[in-house]
């Protein structure tokens, strides 16, 4: 693999989108950049911490997205351009600090923000769009439509946000970071020369005049705007906002991002090259004004395609309105029309399929035997549910979850954030998960409903959260949960990584970004510190998990915690630990299917590992997916599952 | 009224949720998605088995009692207050050992012991205290295990869950000793033989125990826990008549409360119960409401009942006596009001004369016999 440092300007390498967007900040100089992981933007600090050292930059993972931002902010404020990734959730966490920081304005250092969407909440709880907050924040967005853009666009972040002093927020959506494509490289920086330094500009005969106070502000509000008003200048000029197509079209598509390809790709098919433009927009806010009302002139028809919300949509029609009566005739097709989803994400054929529409033109796009064949071939496919892995310790404590609820009978339940362990509302966790939120909440929401006993509340409350999560945001719920006498059992599911975004470390893990040693922030004691009862277990230990459960949940009153330790199996399997077990199932044992145990193994426990041998009514291990952790041994009422200590 | 078709979700939606459980324990062990805690019948999770052998066992779904009858007795169900008898008579044990441990008059212990001594029986499936005195279902394969079994307390015992435990390849002999719900159940298992169980042919002994209620456990045994140290406790004892009391002994001594603090623990499903003489079994013991203390009242039912008796009599460890007329006139009478009260308490439940919850097949005009007598 090429390192993303390489020093090669002018050479085509084939780059995913985040590697991309980490090769513009590099190459933009940065010396500081933060994140939080998750998906779709995992693998940008992934990537700058892989060349964090050669290229001396300090790159880490943040407990969460607010306090990456503010590392960034710290940097810019020393005349360093830092650099901050994140999901959509973590745009709406870090907000507070940033709509106080666009009063004070950023230090000489710039500073992008890159926001990566996921239309469709393929691995996320929402489908948030995070230029809606770009916009209410009054800061700059940029939207890239292909990996070169997306490393183009950082760069030139950078300039923008040092002209007006602002960070520059850039928004990806997952086919922007997890396609590949072509990259022209730029120039790497030159070696830094200005020592990073907080800028001397208090007075003591002016003490009034600091940097970086927000106050009271409404003079800091008004040069807000003013400045917003400069960047869309910079923006009316900008070569990221394009046009193709005849010079008065029939339709005028108006698009952005990753939805770019999509038109052409839809025009190109419906061969409508001669009636339809597209003018694609990289700089969504502020909307260049002039630059949009000069297409909208050429016109008497107007399409949005973008995703999700109508965003460039009603900046659009808002202009319109303004510019009236000049577009009085203008029609306008979109979300707001129905003519396009505001949900989920956009293809080349729902595109296709919209433009058919407004055009009236007839499409037809496959040989009609297509789509029978296509269902044919499906059918070789085996359906697979969505899972929690082989070994997975999550299972383990679900399971014990669940029959400690049952047990205990007082109707308990789960109260879940976001991990993996968020499987819990689904059937790898056995539905035991009843409320799920944002990072944190199950613990914030388990306090509200552990403080309602005067009302007759009587069910036990468990919150589940885990390991990286717990730093992220289930710190303060558990502080305010001691504080306030919340009666409620938090469940810390401790695998020892981030491990749904990648494995990243964490605080609690001994590890930095870059794979240095850390210090290891002691969850237990912190507990411990705050007051907390606290038990440790070994979720693979299904009995004491779940006699720690029932006694912690019998307790009545106070916050309990509960750490439930065991590796990430993938992890292990990355750190090369050798399996614990040899696993088979003991045919003459086996009670097969009917009353008995009703295929337990597969049906309920299911993990992957577990196969039903249709033809002998038995279960079997696959051995292929069996990674040896050994717990069916103990859910088998038969005792028909057999674990040997694995010879290595 | 038909008991095909039905499992897991109709055993919990007819029977448990209903309150109508006995504690028989016959649905636990093997199952993994039924188990006892604390003294409740817990689903731990969905079973998808359309037709259950929890829910064909269960003494509380529906019994057809003729069929039952002619399974264990050959005969059909007998209306007569005893059930199937024999001959009745008082017996104690002139086994010392087990006169100072066992409850009354000793003789189930003696009958058990003797049982296993002589192979009659391989084990017996019987009840146990544990250290908290929390009875659960054991198997008792010597003299000394079944000693340890010796006692009552009052409570709901899930029994069965040891003769569940018994292995499918057993070829044991095995002996049960119970409630009469616990040996409906059993009767039940032996009509559906389980699949994936031991082999009900392979019970050669069943002996009965007079019963006229048992204490629900979920609420009983908290309480027990918060008025003794269950550690110091030697047993549980309701005297005779006219005493009135709850004993507790203890390693310091009696500790004695009145029934009526135990009463609201009855086991509410104990009020639809017709069987006070176990009269499923071979031979069925008790004292309530017939004998002397110190002795046993015996209804002797089957053959194999008879001859155990005969042959602990002949080996000097059993001493027997004619129940007086008057006493087993009384402890008739009682047993023919426990049909009465119970076929009431369930029409009033049902609403429907012909429709009697569990009670299925009874002898013709039987039932409205007994709900038309004042």
């Amino acid at each position: 693999m090429t390192s993303i440092a390489m020093n090669k300007p002018g050479a085509t390498v084939l780059l995913m989108g985040n590697e991309a967007i980490a090769r513009g900040a590099i190459e933009a100089g940065i010396g500081v950049a933060a994140a939080y992981p998750g998906s779709p933007s995992s693998e940008v600090l992934l990537t700058i911490a892989s060349v964090a050292k050669e290229m001396d930059i300090h790159a880490e993972w943040s407990v969460n997205e607010k306090v990456g931002t503010e590392v960034a902010a710290g940097a810019s404020f020393a005349g360093i351009r830092s650099f901050c990734a994140m999901k959509q959730n973590g745009a709406t966490v870090t907000a507070d600090f940033i709509v106080n920081l666009n009063m004070t304005g950023i230090g000489d250092g710039g500073i992008v923000i890159f926001v990566s969407d996921d239309p469709g909440s393929m691995t996320s709880s929402n489908e948030q769009d995070s230029r809606s907050i770009a916009k209410w924040l009054d800061n700059p967005l940029l939207e890239p439509s292909d990996a070169q853009e997306a490393k183009d666009m950082v760069k030139w972040g950078y300039e923008v946000s040092e002209a007006v002093k602002l960070l520059t927020f850039v928004r990806g959506v997952t086919r922007i970071s997890y396609t590949k494509s072509n990259v022209i490289l730029g120039e790497l920086p030159e070696p830094r020369e200005k020592k990073a330094h907080f800028p001397e500009l208090w007075d003591m005969y002016n003490p009034h005049k600091s940097t970086f106070t927000a106050g009271p502000s409404l003079v800091a509000h008004k040069v807000l705007h003013e400045k917003l008003e400069k960047v869309r200048e910079l923006f009316e000029a900008s070569a990221f906002n394009r046009y193709w197509g005849p010079e008065n079209p029939e339709l005028l598509i108006i698009t952005c991002g990753s939805c770019t390809s999509y038109c052409t790709e839809a025009v190109s098919e419906l061969k409508a090259g001669d009636k339809v433009g597209v003018l694609k927009l990289g700089t969504t806010w502020p909307l260049p004004e002039k630059l949009v009302a000069k297409y909208l002139s050429t016109t008497k028809r107007v399409l949005f395609v973008e995703e999700t919300d109508p965003f460039v949509e009603r900046s659009v029609m808002e202009l319109a309105a303004r510019l009236l009566p000049a577009t009085c005739d203008l029609a306008f097709y979109g979300a707001e029309s129905g003519h396009v989803d505001p949900y989920n994400e956009q293809s080349t054929d729902l595109v296709i399929k919209t433009l058919t529409g407004i055009l009236g033109i007839t499409y037809r796009g496959r040989d009609p035997d297509y789509d029978r064949e296509a269902k044919e071939t499906l059918k070789i496919v085996p359906d697979r549910l969505i899972n929690l892995c082989a070994g997975c310790p999550h299972r383990a404590t679900y399971w014990a979850v669940k029959k400690a609820l049952q047990l205990d009978g007082r109707k308990g339940f789960v109260c879940g954030d976001i991990g993996c362990y968020t499987l819990g509302f689904t059937s790898p966790g056995f539905f035991q998960m009843r409320t799920l939120h944002a990072m944190g909440s199950g613990t914030g929401v388990a306090n509200g409903l552990g403080n309602l006993k005067r009302f007759g509340f009587d069910q036990p409350v468990l919150a589940v959260t885990g390991d990286s999560t717990f730093f992220h945001a289930t710190l303060p719920a558990l502080v305010n949960g001691v504080y306030n006498n919340a009666d409620f059992t938090l469940l810390i599911l401790d695998n020892s990584a981030t491990a749904m975004t990648g494995f990243q470390p964490h605080p609690g893990t001994g590890e930095l970004a870059t794979g240095d040693p850390a210090t290891v922030v002691d969850m237990e004691a912190i507990c411990r510190a705050l007051g907390a009862r606290v038990e440790v277990c070994d979720p693979f230990d299904l009995e004491k998990s779940t006699k720690t459960l029932l006694r912690m949940m019998a307790e009545d009153t106070g916050v309990r915690v509960i750490i439930l330790r065991r590796m990430c199996q993938l992890l292990k399997d990355r750190k090369k630990i050798p399996r614990e077990y040899k696993v088979h199932v003991d045919p003459e044992k086996c009670l097969g299917d009917g009353c008995g145990c009703d295929s337990l193994c597969t049906r309920l426990f299911g993990c992957p590992g577990l196969m039903w041998d249709r033809e002998a009514g038995k279960a079997a291990i696959d051995e292929a997916i069996c990674v040896g952790c050994g717990v069916c041994a103990d859910i088998c009422p038969a005792h028909a599952i057999i674990r040997e200590e694995a010879t290595q | 009224m038909s008991d095909t078709g039905k499992g897991v979700r109709e055993l919990f939606e007819e029977v448990i949720y209903q309150g109508l459980c006995t504690g028989c324990g016959a649905c636990i062990t093997g199952c993994p998605y039924i188990v006892a805690h604390e003294g409740r019948i817990i689903l731990l999770d969905k079973c998808t088995v359309v037709e259950g052998e929890c829910y064909k066992h269960c003494p509380r779904t529906y019994t057809d009692m003729d069929v039952v009858s002619k399974k264990i007795f050959g005969v059909p169900f007998s209306d007569e207050e005893l059930g199937v008898a024999l001959d009745v008579y008082m017996a104690r044990t002139k086994d010392s050992e087990i006169g100072e441990r066992g409850q009354d008059g000793g003789t189930v212990t003696t009958l058990l012991a003797l049982a296993l001594q002589e192979g009659m029986v391989d084990l017996v499936v019987c009840t146990k205290m544990d250290e908290d005195k929390v009875p659960r279902g054991y198997l008792a394969r010597s003299r000394e295990e079944l000693l340890q079994c010796a006692g009552t307390c009052y409570e709901a015992s899930f029994t069965l869950e040891g003769y569940r435990s018994i292995p499918k390849d057993s070829a044991e002999k095995v002996g049960v000793v119970g409630l009469g719900c616990q040996l409906e159940a059993l009767t039940k298992i032996r009509q559906y033989p389980p699949e994936k169980n031991a082999n009900p042919d392979n019970i050669t002994l069943t002996v009965g125990l007079f019963c006229g209620w048992a204490l629900s456990p979920h609420v009983f045994h908290p309480y027990l826990k918060g008025h003794y140290d269950l550690a110091q406790v030697v047993k549980f004892d309701i005297p005779h008549t006219p005493h009135y009391s709850f004993d507790v002994h203890t390693k310091s001594g009696i500790q004695s409360v009145s029934l009526d603090e135990i009463r609201p623990y009855i086991n509410p499903a104990c009020q639809y119960c017709w069987d006070m003489t176990a009269e499923f079994s071979d031979v069925s013991l008790g004292s309530a409401g017939s004998a002397f203390p110190g002795w046993n009242t015996a209804v002797v039912r089957t053959r194999m009942g008879a001859d155990l008796m005969e042959l602990a009599k002949r080996k000097g460890i059993l001493e027997t006596q004619a129940l007086p007329d008057q006493r087993l006139a009384h402890l008739k009478s009682i047993a023919l009001k426990r049909k009465k009260t119970a076929l009431e308490n369930i029409v009033e439940r049902t609403g429907d004369k012909n429709d009697l919850l569990y009670v299925g097949n009874l002898p013709q005009g039987m039932a409205d016999r007994l709900l038309e007598t004042g």
